[in-house]
């Protein structure tokens, strides 16, 4: 199955992921929405990176008491199921799921195709 | 009147009053205008009375975004940030990288306007809706790297923080304003604006979004021409090892200064070229919406800097008399803390190692001296000792001590790093750059020296080749785009601004929006008093032919450096004084 892998050597901090991501999903360039946030930042006189996006390691499946997430070779999130309790969210090792108004965000790998790996430019981002 | 692509809101924060306030953009400006560089000298010609002081409260501090600020357009991550400048009298609008621009965007602003003096230090806090005026105390007096430290830990890492150094509070005509530590809205003391007005520090929170016309077209296509255009050779090499790259080109093409422009070109150049300094990288950084990354983050030893850029690497290293990658990191490092423009800072103290040399003034620092370079950065951001002397810039020293043939210098700016008896289209360039010595609004060593494709050393198609140049970056600058995208085109400029905006946007508006933007900043000037008399060469070039390199031999004839005023009015449409026709003025409006 393939996942999505993050080469921090290679990311510059752009965000530019996260912009395209919310682009398709939330119709608005909205990265506080987007399934994905990667970024780079200074602490104490050291490059640091944060890196969120979806492993694909089901924990949130697992988790979710009403079965309203499902995984394949990507998560689908059966939207009319989800009850918004945000136990997935608590489980996500990656801190990536978002719940708002009651329902949970995760990224689907835009079905086996992601536009955040189409975008990155450079290759920090892969699917493999 | 609304567009998309905007947030269509201006926030305006009263320092004085401590009040915050929510207004329409003029939008009639943006039409004419677009976006920040040109929108922000447009307000400031509303909105700045002539005569002011650059330092009292009635000069107002600009943050301005554009229609592409927030959307994934690559290399417009960066904020406009303008003020009148007390270096030189004239508008000043500085660009900075980071992700302070975005997040006001985000926060649902495409300009912030602050007005006004805080009674006592402090800085502001933006988050989104919301405006709070905070004590700045204990940050006072601290490094401009220090207070971003601290303010992240307390706030997270959210917030875009822009600050200043004890040379901004020092109200230093060389004060910088720094965000994400290592990025700078360098020149013409835009930091001391922010320090006339008591303020520490900008933190900005924005989670909101962008909305454009057709996003899904939008995007698709900004993919493609992120791959297809962006990410090309010519533009990628600011990744591989960013503006390290124009030293040799500098140095082979004789425009490389050395000690305080008395020559050019050194032959031991190598030993302080990117391929040195890269040595030490830790990592590659970019701004938001980047795409190319050009920030080298690096460490020698106890100095640690993003860069260094060309211009620091010349003006702590060859133009200095230095020759050591060390000093010229930790030159970078430190006046970024104590917050001074590398540029202008420079070139002041190699001038002022050229006094000392000469015996017409003794500063206490000789060419060569890399500990004592950077010692009086921090002397000037204090003014103490020679520092207290040095911290208004090459032309205030001059006046006060002679040696203003070599002060190099345009109306109180700093020369930037390209000697122009190698690239005479950089003297005009530097002569009518809005702001005093600017690289950044025209840039002819392309032309001139690197591409080869015009003759350097001639005045003849300078004002046309200058002109030109500018048009290209007043456009692409008000669309906040990088000048690192070097191949961007008037065609795709057009055409991505019709994408997010929704209205149609030809090639020719393009053209004459930047035409526009030229004349909006003369007009500013003029009203302040400017006019051909101000826009000038330092003797130094014009009187003092260069010995060494392939520029050998040259100088500038004044009746040749004349000419080419002459023709650069001419292609403008201005009076033989430098003046603008009072309709023409009119037409701005």
């Amino acid at each position: 199955m393939k996942r999505l892998k993050f080469n921090k050597a290679n990311c510059i901090g752009c965000q530019l992921c996260s912009q395209v991501c919310s682009a398709y999903k939330e119709g608005e360039y909205i990265p506080s929405k987007a399934r994905i946030a990667i970024e780079t930042y200074y602490d104490k006189g050291t490059l640091k990176y944060a890196d969120h996006f979806c492993i694909l390691c089901g924990l949130c499946a697992k988790a979710c008491p009403v079965e309203a997430i499902h995984v394949t070779d990507h998560i689908e999130v059966e939207m009319d199921v989800c009850c918004g309790c945000g136990l997935c969210q608590e489980k996500c090792p990656k801190n990536v799921i978002k719940i708002r108004d009651e329902k949970a965000y995760i990224c689907d790998t835009c079905g086996g195709d992601p536009k955040c790996v189409k975008t990155c430019p450079q290759n920090a981002l892969t699917f493999e | 009147m609304t567009m998309l692509g905007y947030q269509n809101k201006v926030l305006r924060i009263n320092l004085t009053e401590k009040t915050a306030s929510t207004e329409p953009l003029r939008m009639d400006f943006a039409e004419k205008y677009v976006g920040s560089k040109g929108l922000a000298i447009r307000y400031m010609y509303e909105e700045l009375k002539p005569g002011i002081d650059a330092l009292g409260p009635d000069n107002k501090l600009f943050l301005t975004t554009g229609p592409f600020t927030g959307t994934p357009i690559p290399c417009s991550g960066k904020l406009s940030v303008a003020a009148k400048s007390p270096a030189t009298g004239t508008m000043n609008d500085c660009s900075i990288g980071g992700h302070a621009g975005i997040r006001i965007k985000f926060a649902g602003y495409d300009m912030v306007i602050f007005e006004g003096t805080l009674d006592k230090p402090g800085y502001v806090v933006i988050d989104n809706g919301t405006v709070e005026f905070k004590d700045a105390e204990e940050y006072w007096g601290k490094g401009s790297h220090e207070t971003e430290a601290a303010l992240a830990e307390q706030y997270g890492l959210e917030y875009s923080i822009l600050s200043i150094g004890p040379a901004g509070e020092n109200l230093s005509n060389m004060a910088c304003i720094n965000s994400d530590y290592y990025r700078q809205a360098g020149r013409g003391g835009i930091g001391a604006v922010m320090g006339s007005k008591k303020m520490k520090a900008i933190l900005i929170k924005g989670t909101g979004g962008v909305k454009v016309p057709d996003i899904t077209k939008a995007t698709d296509r900004i993919l493609e021409i992120l791959h297809e255009d962006v990410l090309q050779e010519d533009n990628t090499f600011v990744f591989d090892c960013g503006t390290t790259a124009f030293l040799e080109a500098c140095n082979d093409g004789g425009i490389l200064p050395w000690k305080n422009f008395s020559d050019t070109t050194d032959v031991q150049w190598t030993e302080y070229n990117g391929d040195v300094l890269i040595q030490h990288r830790e990592g590659k950084r970019g701004c938001g919406s980047c795409g190319l990354g050009c920030g080298n983050f690096l460490k020698i030893g106890d100095a640690v800097c993003e860069g260094p850029e060309y211009e620091t690497i010349s003006v702590a290293g060859p133009n200095a008399g230095l020759r050591d990658p060390y000093i010229i990191v930790k030159y970078n490092m430190v006046a970024d803390d104590v917050g001074l423009d590398t540029i202008s800072a420079g070139d002041t103290i190699v001038w002022a190692m050229e006094m000392t040399e000469k015996g017409i003034h003794d500063f206490g620092v000789k060419f060569g001296d890399g500990e004592g370079m950077i010692q009086l950065l921090r002397d000037m951001a204090t003014r103490t000792g020679a520092g207290a002397d040095l911290a208004d810039g090459v032309k205030a020293a001059a006046e006060k001590y002679g040696g203003m043939d070599f002060a190099m210098q345009v109306k109180g700016l700093e020369y930037p790093q390209y000697e122009p008896r190698g690239s005479w289209g950089m003297a005009l360039s530097y002569a009518i750059s809005d702001r005093g010595a600017c690289h950044m609004r025209s840039y002819a060593p392309n032309a001139e020296v690197f591409e080869a494709s015009i003759p350097p050393y001639t005045p003849e198609g300078k004002g046309q080749l200058v002109y030109d140049l500018q048009e290209f970056n007043a456009i692409k600058f008000s669309l906040c785009i990088c000048d690192f995208w070097g191949t961007i085109s008037y065609e795709i400029m057009a055409e991505l601004l019709t994408l997010i905006t929704g209205r149609e946007w030809t090639v020719e508006e393009m053209s004459e929006v930047g035409r526009r933007v030229i004349n909006i900043a003369r007009a500013f000037n003029q009203r302040e008093g400017f006019n051909r008399t101000h826009d000038t060469v330092p003797k130094r070039v014009v009187k003092e032919a260069l010995q060494s390199g392939p520029a050998a031999g040259q100088v500038i004839p004044p009746e040749a450096f004349e000419d080419m005023l002459d023709q650069y009015y001419e292609v403008m449409g201005w009076n033989k004084d430098g003046t603008m026709p009072e309709e023409l003025i009119q037409s701005l409006l």
